[in-house]
C-alpha cells in the first residue's frame, strides 16, 4: 500500500479517514491557529462502516488496529517525502523556499497532475500530504468540485483554503508566494467577492494617520504568531499563510463564525489597522477582497495570541451557527453605528431637510410667514375652496438616485439601471431605485436584486453616491429658489412652488424654464405638475413622467378625477385600498358619490375628510406649511448581531451618539425615550436577506423624563435603563431602534424645564427662607400656597419679567391642581405656556373658562393675603409684553391674577376686622406656611408608597417650617359670642347634599369649624379625605377657649359619623382619612383631641367589620 | 346554568369579576416573589400590563378556583376571597383580602366598560402599594381562600365541589388591617387590603 499511482482515489478515502484519526484531534490542542476548524465530521462515518471490511485485511497485520496503520503509513510517507525533498533541494538549492510553510493536499484531477505538484512542493521547500489532515494541510488543492462538496464545503474542507493549482505555478513563476484569494476555486469565489460591502465605504473615510501605529501592532501580532508557530515560519510568510488561512474562514458558506465572542474592542482596533494598511495602495475592488479578509484575520490572530480562550470560543462556535460575516455586523465593526448611516439611503433622505434648513434657513421661516401673512384671511375659514388664481407646481426629479449616478455615464443612457448596495446577482440587497428602462423590466424599488436581475438579466447596478446626491439637491434647490420664493421642501428630490404670485403669467412655460434650467445644471431630468392646489399638482405629475409636465386646469379637475384609480390618491395605501375595494369603490368618481359622513363613519373622521376632499380635488393645504418633527430618532435593523451583553451595551452607546447627535442637530430636545428591539422570533431561522433582520417580534419600552434632554449621558443611562426592562437573549436581537419624542426646542426647554424638575423643588426649602429675607422687594410671590416651585423667581430676581410671569402662572397652576386633580381637564401645570401665548385670544379666553370658575374657587379658599400690586401689575404688563392679550378675562394669566388680587383683597379685608391689630403680619404667617402648603400637593396615598428615605426628607423639610409655635398660633380674640348651638342636635351630619355639618359648621362661632366648612363649600368635594387635604394648606385657627370643647366634639361626631357610613364599603377612604388628620394633629390642638378619641370607635367598628385593627402607619 | 346566569346583570357582574380576581391574584402572587419572575408573562388586560403564570398547573390552579367562584358571586354567597400566604408550618404571614359585594336587587343593564374602568384602579394600585411590595420569606405557600356567607349546596355546581373547607390556622389577635384599594360602583363593591398578624408599625 505504499504506491502513490492511485493517490487520487485514494485521498479521497483518506481525506475522511484521517479526520476520525485520534492522534490528529489530540493535537489540535497545541495548534492554537485554527482552533475551531476542527470538527468531527464525515471521518467517523467512514471509519466505522469500513472497519469490517479493512479488519479483514488487517487482520494478520502487526497493526492492532486501522488507526494505528493509517499513523504509521502517514510516518513512513513523510519520511520519503522529506528524504525526496533534501534530495532534490540539494539538488537544486537555488530555487529556494517559496512555499515553507505549505502543505497541500491534491483533491481529484488536477491540471498538472498530483505528481507534477508533488514535484513542485519538493523542489521548493512545501510539503505534500497523500491524506488529508486538517493538522498537517494548509492547502486543499483542486480544478473542480462536486456539487455536494461546495454544499458541505466546511465539512469537505475543514476550513482550509481550496485553491486552484494555477496558484502554484504561478508562484513558482514569480518566484514567490503569492496569495491564493485570487486563485481560489470559481465556485466559492462567486458566493463571496462580489458584493461591495459596507466596509467599503467606511474605509475611505478613515484617513492614514492611524496606518503606521497599527502596523507596528501588526508586526507585534506576527512575531507572537511565530512563536506559536514553533519558529518553522519566517515572519513574512506567517502573515502571508496566517492570511491566507484566514481568508480562506470566510470562504466557507456555512461559516460558523462568531467563534470569538472574547473579541473585544482591542482586537477590533486591530482590524481598523489591518485594513487600512491593506487596502490603500490597492485600487477599490481589490480592497473590497482585502477588507473582507482583514477583520477575520484580526480575530484569529487574537486568538492565536491567546490560546486559552480557546475552549471558551470552541464552546460558542458550537453552539452559535451564523451562515454570515461578522464584519458587517455590530460584532466586528466598533463603528457600526456610525458607519451604518454613513452608507444608508433612508438617513440620507431623513437627515436631508436639516441640511436643507440649514441651507435656507431664511427662506424656509420667511415662506411660512409670508404665507401665514397672504392667507390670513383664506385660512380663518379653511373649508373655502381653493382661489382659482392658486397655482401650484410640483417638481419631483425623474428617478433621482439612479440619474444622478448616470449623468455621468453616457453609455447607461437608455440602459436599465437600478441603484443599489450591492451587485451580487445572487445577493439579498434590495433595489433602492431603478431607471424607467429597468421598470419596462418590472424591476421595483425594495426587490432583491437576485429577483431583479431573474427580470433583467442586463441590468446595470450601480453603487450610492452620496456626495453627488447632495450636490445635486443642492442645486435642485438654488434653481427653484431662484425662480419662486414659495418653495415648500418635500424630499431631497421633490418640492411644491407656490406661483400664484409670480410675475410670469404663463405657469405652463415658467414649470418648462425651471425644468430646462435643472437639466442643464445637474444633467438630471424633471418632471412637473401643475395645477390649483398640491394634491393635483402632484396627480399631475404622475401623469407627466417621465422627463414631461403637464397642467390640470381647474375646470378639468372633476374628468381628471373621474377615473383616476384610488390607489392613485396620496395617502390611500394598501389596506385602504383593500376596504375601498371590499365597497366596489376603485375610482375617485365611484369615491365621489359615498357621503361624507358615511366615509367618516366607515374609516374615522380624519381619513373620512382626506377621501371626501381627495376624490373631489379639494386640498386646503398651503405650500410653505412645514410640519414639524413630532419624534427623531434612530434605528438599526440591519447588520445586527449581538455575542454578549458587552456588545450590546456598546451599540447602545453609539445609538444614543447618534441620536444626540441628530437631536441637536435638529436643536430640540425631548422628554420621552422610546427603545425598539427586534427580536427574532423563535421559530424564526436565518432571514433570506442577508445580515437581515428577518422574521421579528418588535418590541418597545418607554420611558418619560420631567426635564427635555438631548445630552448623550443621560440618553445612554435611559437607554441602558430600558435595555434591562427588555430581559431577552443578546443574540436575539436583530434590530434597535431609540426614538425621542415630546420634543420641545432648545430654547423654550431651558425656562420651562425649571418648574418641571423637581430639582428646584426639592433643594428650595433652604434656599427659600433665605433668599425670602434678602429679597425684599419679591416676598409675595413666596406667600402663596403654591408657589414653593416657583424659587426659581426668587433665586434669580434679575431674571426678567417675563419669566417671572411665566413662574406665576406655573404657581397658580399648580396650586390650582390641589383641589381638581380629580377633574377631566388636564392639570394647569401641565399646558406649556409657550403655547398657552401662541394661542389665538378667543381660545385662549375658552381655556380660561374651562378652568376659570373653580381656580376661581380654590383661589379665594387658598391662603393667599395679599398679591404685591406692584408684582401684579408687573406681570400682567409682562403678559401683554408677551403677546396675549389682556381683553377682560381674556388671558388666562392676566385674568386669574386679577381674579385672585381682588379676591385676596376681599379676604385681606375681612381678616382684618377679625384680626387683632396686633397679631403678626400676613407676610410672617405666610412664610411659615410655605413647606406644609406644598406638602399639600403631594396625594396622601402617593406619598405612602414612596421609599422610606424620601418620606423622611420631606418630613424632615415639613417639620424645618412647622415651628411648634405657629401650630398654636391661634387668633386669640375672635369674637367672643358664643353661639350656643345645641349639642344634642348631632346626627346625621352626613345626610342631605351638601351634608347638614356644612351649615353648622358654618354657623359656629369656632374659627376651625368655620375652615371646614369654608374649605367644603370651595369645592373640596364630597369625600372628607379631600377636603383634609386640603385642610393641610390653611392655616388652622382654633376656635376660642370657650369653643374648646365644642369644636372637639363636633369634629368627633363628625370623623364618626363619616367612619360608620363607609366603614362597609369604603375602608380605603377611611384609612387616608385618619393619616391626614393624624398629620394635622401636629397643627392643632383640636384636632389632636379628635384624632385621640376618634381611634378607639375605628378600630372598634374595623373589628366589628373586618375582623382586625386598622395600620396606621408612623409618619 | 352559567349561561343563564351570565343573561342576569349579577351574572355579567360575576363573569368579569371573576375575570378580574384571576388577574388580580396572579398579580398579587407574582408581586410577593413567590415564584420567580420568568414564572410569567407579560400581558395586557384592560389596557395595563399584567402578569400571567407561564406554568401550567399555577395557572390552571387559579383559574379554576376562581371561575368555580362564578355560581356563587352570581348569588352574592362570596364575602371575601382571600390570598393567603403561609409559612413553613403552615401559620399565615400575610393575607391578601378582597372583599366583594355584588348587588342581589341591581336590575339594569351592566355597562361592562364602566365596570373594567372601575375594576382597572385596582390593577394599576396593587403593584404599588406598599405591602405588596414587600418580598416573602423563602420556603412559603400560598393558597386562595374564599370565606362564604352561607355554605353552599354540594349540588349546586360542579365547580362548587372544587372548593373545600379550609383546616388553616388562625391568627391568634385580631389581624392589622392596611387598605389598598376601594372601589364601590352601583352593582359591585370591591375592596382589596392585606391583614398583617404582626403590627409592623406600633400602634398610636
Amino acid at each position: 500500500m505504499s504506491s502513490k499511482s492511485n493517490s487520487a482515489s485514494r485521498s479521497k478515502r483518506s481525506l475522511k479517514s484521517t479526520s476520525s484519526n485520534p492522534s490528529s484531534s489530540s493535537n489540535h490542542s497545541a495548534d492554537g491557529k485554527r482552533k475551531k476548524t476542527d470538527q468531527k465530521t464525515l471521518g467517523m462515518a467512514w471509519g466505522a462502516n469500513s472497519r469490517p471490511s479493512s479488519r479483514t485485511a488487517f487482520r494478520n497485520s502487526p497493526f492492532t488496529d486501522f488507526g494505528s496503520y493509517m499513523a504509521v503509513k502517514n510516518q513512513k510517507l513523510h519520511e520519503q517525502f522529506d528524504a525526496a525533498a533534501s534530495s532534490s533541494s540539494h539538488s537544486g538549492s537555488s530555487s529556494g523556499n517559496i512555499f515553507y510553510g505549505v502543505s497541500i493536499f491534491v483533491d481529484g484531477y488536477t491540471v498538472p497532475s498530483s505528481q507534477e505538484l508533488r514535484g513542485y512542493m519538493l523542489k521548493y521547500g512545501g510539503r505534500f500530504e497523500n491524506y488529508f489532515s486538517r493538522h498537517r494541510v494548509t492547502h486543499i488543492i483542486c480544478s473542480n468540485l462536486p456539487d455536494s462538496k461546495i454544499k458541505n464545503l466546511r465539512a469537505f474542507s475543514g476550513g482550509l483554503p481550496v485553491v486552484k493549482p494555477a496558484w502554484l505555478l504561478d508562484s513558482v513563476a514569480a518566484n514567490k508566494l503569492l496569495s491564493w484569494t485570487p486563485y481560489q476555486l470559481d465556485q466559492l469565489a462567486a458566493e463571496n467577492c462580489n458584493q461591495a460591502k459596507l466596509s467599503a465605504f467606511f474605509t475611505l473615510q478613515n484617513n492614514d494617520a492611524p496606518e503606521i501605529a497599527n502596523n507596528s501592532v501588526d508586526d507585534c501580532d506576527n512575531q507572537l504568531l511565530i512563536k506559536k508557530d514553533e519558529g518553522r515560519v519566517s515572519l513574512e510568510q506567517t502573515e502571508r499563510c496566517n492570511r491566507e488561512q484566514i481568508d480562506h474562514l470566510q470562504l466557507k458558506t456555512d461559516r460558523v463564525m462568531s467563534e470569538e465572542p472574547s473579541c473585544s474592542v482591542e482586537s477590533s482596533c486591530e482590524v481598523k489597522g489591518l485594513e487600512q494598511s491593506d487596502c490603500s495602495p490597492l485600487d477599490r475592488k481589490n480592497s473590497d477582497l482585502e477588507n473582507k479578509s482583514s477583520p477575520c484575520k484580526a480575530s484569529v490572530s487574537h486568538c492565536s495570541n491567546s490560546p486559552h480562550n480557546q475552549n471558551s470560543c470552541e464552546a460558542s462556535s458550537s453552539r452559535i451557527c451564523l451562515p454570515t460575516n461578522q464584519r458587517h455586523s455590530t460584532l466586528s465593526d466598533p463603528n457600526f453605528v456610525e458607519n451604518y448611516f454613513k452608507s444608508s439611503r433612508l438617513h440620507f433622505i431623513g437627515t436631508w431637510r436639516n441640511r436643507y434648513r440649514k441651507r435656507f434657513p431664511s427662506l424656509s421661516n420667511g415662506i411660512t410667514s409670508g404665507v401665514s401673512g397672504l392667507y390670513t384671511a383664506g385660512s380663518s375659514h379653511k373649508t373655502a375652496v381653493a382661489n382659482e388664481k392658486n397655482v401650484v407646481i410640483h417638481i419631483d426629479m425623474d428617478c433621482f438616485f439612479v440619474s444622478v449616478v448616470i449623468r455621468n455615464h453616457p453609455e447607461l443612457q437608455g440602459k436599465p439601471v437600478a441603484v443599489c448596495h450591492s451587485d451580487n446577482p445572487r445577493g439579498t440587497a434590495e433595489i433602492s431605485s431603478a431607471n424607467y428602462p429597468a421598470r419596462e423590466y418590472g424591476v421595483r424599488a425594495g426587490m432583491f436584486v437576485k429577483d431583479a436581475k431573474s427580470r433583467c438579466p442586463q441590468l446595470v447596478i450601480v453603487p450610492y453616491d452620496f456626495g453627488a446626491y447632495e450636490m445635486v439637491a443642492d442645486q435642485f434647490y438654488d434653481i427653484l429658489h431662484n425662480h419662486c420664493n414659495k418653495v415648500q421642501a418635500v424630499s431631497c428630490d421633490e418640492a411644491f412652488l407656490d406661483v400664484s404670485e409670480s410675475e410670469m403669467g404663463d405657469h405652463e412655460l415658467l414649470a418648462s424654464i425651471i425644468r430646462k434650467e435643472i437639466l442643464n445644471t445637474t444633467g438630471c431630468t424633471a418632471s412637473a405638475g401643475i395645477a390649483e392646489n398640491m394634491l393635483m399638482a402632484r396627480l399631475a405629475t404622475k401623469t407627466a413622467k417621465p422627463d414631461g409636465q403637464f397642467y390640470i386646469p381647474t375646470g378639468k379637475v372633476d374628468d381628471y378625477l373621474y377615473t383616476l384609480p384610488v390607489k392613485a390618491l396620496p395617502g390611500i395605501g394598501h389596506v385602504l385600498e383593500e376596504k375601498l375595494k371590499n365597497k366596489q369603490i376603485r375610482t375617485c368618481g365611484q369615491l365621489r358619490s359615498i357621503t361624507k359622513e358615511s366615509l367618516q363613519k366607515d374609516f374615522g373622521m380624519k381619513t373620512g375628510e382626506m377621501l371626501w376632499n381627495y376624490s373631489r380635488g379639494i386640498d386646503n393645504r398651503l405650500v410653505g406649511v412645514i410640519q414639524e418633527s413630532k419624534s427623531i430618532g434612530a434605528e438599526v435593523n440591519w447588520g445586527v448581531r449581538f455575542n454578549n451583553a458587552n456588545d450590546a451595551q456598546h451599540f447602545l452607546k453609539n445609538l444614543c451618539k447618534e441620536v444626540a447627535l441628530r437631536l441637536q442637530g435638529c436643536g430640540v430636545q425631548g422628554r420621552a425615550f422610546t427603545l425598539k428591539i427586534k427580536k427574532k422570533k423563535s421559530d424564526a431561522g436565518e432571514p433570506v436577506k442577508y445580515m437581515g433582520c428577518g422574521d421579528c417580534e418588535n418590541l418597545s419600552h418607554t420611558i418619560t423624563i420631567p426635564m427635555a434632554t438631548d445630552d448623550v449621558g443621560v440618553l445612554q443611562r435611559l437607554a441602558t435603563q430600558l435595555f434591562g426592562h427588555f430581559h431577552i437573549d443578546v443574540g436575539d436581537i436583530r434590530g434597535v431602534g431609540l426614538q425621542v419624542s415630546k420634543l420641545e426646542g432648545a430654547d423654550d426647554s431651558k425656562c420651562g424645564n425649571k418648574r418641571n424638575s423637581i430639582l428646584p423643588w426639592v433643594s428650595s426649602t433652604s434656599v427659600k427662607d433665605k433668599n425670602q429675607n434678602q429679597i425684599s422687594d419679591l416676598p409675595k410671590l413666596g406667600e402663596s400656597d403654591a408657589w414653593r416651585p416657583s424659587s426659581g423667581v426668587l433665586r434669580q430676581p434679575s431674571s426678567g419679567i417675563k419669566e417671572s410671569s411665566t413662574e406665576t402662572r406655573a404657581g397658580l397652576s399648580s396650586s390650582e391642581t390641589g383641589t381638581h386633580n380629580s377633574s377631566v381637564l388636564p392639570p394647569l401645570q401641565d399646558l406649556d405656556v409657550a403655547v398657552i401665548e401662541s394661542l389665538p385670544p378667543e381660545v385662549v379666553s375658552e381655556i380660561n373658562e374651562m378652568y376659570g370658575g373653580k381656580l376661581l374657587g380654590f383661589i379665594s379658599a387658598s391662603k393667599s393675603k395679599i398679591i404685591d400690586i406692584n408684582t401684579h401689575a408687573a406681570s400682567t404688563k409682562s403678559c401683554e409684553d408677551s403677546g396675549v392679550a389682556v381683553e377682560g378675562t381674556g388671558s388666562l394669566s392676566g385674568a386669574h391674577l386679577v381674579e385672585s388680587n381682588m379676591v385676596a383683597t376681599d379676604k385681606v379685608m375681612k381678616w382684618d376686622k377679625e384680626e387683632d391689630p396686633n397679631y403678626a403680619a400676613p407676610a410672617t404667617l405666610s412664610r411659615r406656611h410655605i413647606m406644609p402648603s406644598s406638602l399639600s400637593q403631594v396625594d396622601s396615598s402617593v406619598f405612602r408608597e414612596l421609599p422610606e428615605e424620601l418620606r423622611k426628607d420631606i418630613i424632615e423639610h415639613l417639620a424645618h417650617h412647622e415651628g411648634p409655635e405657629y401650630v398654636k398660633g391661634a387668633f386669640s380674640d375672635v369674637s367672643d359670642k358664643q353661639t350656643e348651638v345645641e349639642a344634642s342636635d348631632l346626627s346625621g351630619l352626613w345626610i342631605g347634599n351638601p351634608p347638614k355639618w356644612v351649615k353648622k359648621f358654618q354657623i359656629s362661632n369656632c374659627g376651625l369649624l368655620t375652615i371646614f366648612a369654608e374649605v367644603y363649600q370651595s369645592g373640596s368635594g364630597s369625600c372628607l379625605s379631600s377636603l383634609l387635604q386640603c385642610l393641610m394648606s390653611r392655616i388652622l385657627t382654633g376656635g376660642g377657649a370657650d369653643g374648646f370643647g365644642n369644636a372637639v366634639s363636633w369634629l368627633h361626631e363628625l370623623f364618626k359619623q363619616y367612619i360608620d357610613l363607609k366603614i362597609t364599603t369604603d375602608v380605603e377612604e377611611i384609612y387616608v382619612c385618619i393619616c391626614l388628620l393624624r398629620r394635622l394633629t401636629g397643627r392643632s390642638e383640636y384636632l389632636l383631641q379628635v384624632y385621640n378619641a376618634i381611634i378607639p370607635h375605628l378600630q372598634a367598628s374595623m373589628g366589628e367589620n373586618y375582623g382586625g385593627t386598622l395600620c396606621i402607619p408612623s409618619l | 346554568m352559567e349561561r343563564k346566569d351570565n343573561q342576569t346583570p349579577q351574572g355579567e357582574i360575576a363573569r368579569i369579576l371573576v375575570e378580574f380576581l384571576e388577574v388580580a391574584i396572579t398579580s398579587v402572587v407574582f408581586l410577593k416573589g413567590v415564584y420567580p419572575n420568568g414564572a410569567f408573562e407579560r400581558r395586557r388586560y384592560m389596557n395595563l400590563v399584567v402578569h400571567k403564570a407561564r406554568h401550567p398547573q399555577l395557572y390552571e390552579y387559579i383559574h379554576v378556583a376562581v371561575n368555580g367562584l362564578l355560581a356563587f358571586l352570581t348569588k352574592d354567597l362570596i364575602d371575601r376571597v382571600a390570598v393567603v400566604f403561609l409559612d413553613d408550618g403552615g401559620l399565615p404571614i400575610e393575607r391578601f383580602v378582597f372583599k366583594l359585594n355584588v348587588n342581589q336587587s341591581y336590575s339594569s343593564k351592566v355597562q361592562q366598560a364602566d365596570l373594567e374602568f372601575s375594576l382597572r384602579s385596582f390593577l394599576i394600585k396593587l403593584p404599588l402599594s406598599e405591602p405588596l411590595t414587600k418580598i416573602l420569606p423563602p420556603n412559603c405557600r400560598w393558597e386562595i381562600m374564599a370565606y362564604f356567607r352561607a355554605l353552599p349546596q354540594a349540588s349546586t355546581s360542579k365547580d362548587a365541589e372544587m372548593w373545600i373547607p379550609s383546616d388553616a390556622k388562625q391568627w391568634q389577635q385580631p389581624a392589622v388591617i392596611t387598605p389598598i384599594k376601594s372601589m364601590s360602583s352601583e352593582p359591585l363593591r370591591v375592596q382589596v387590603y392585606a391583614e398583617d398578624p404582626n403590627p409592623s408599625a406600633p400602634k398610636n
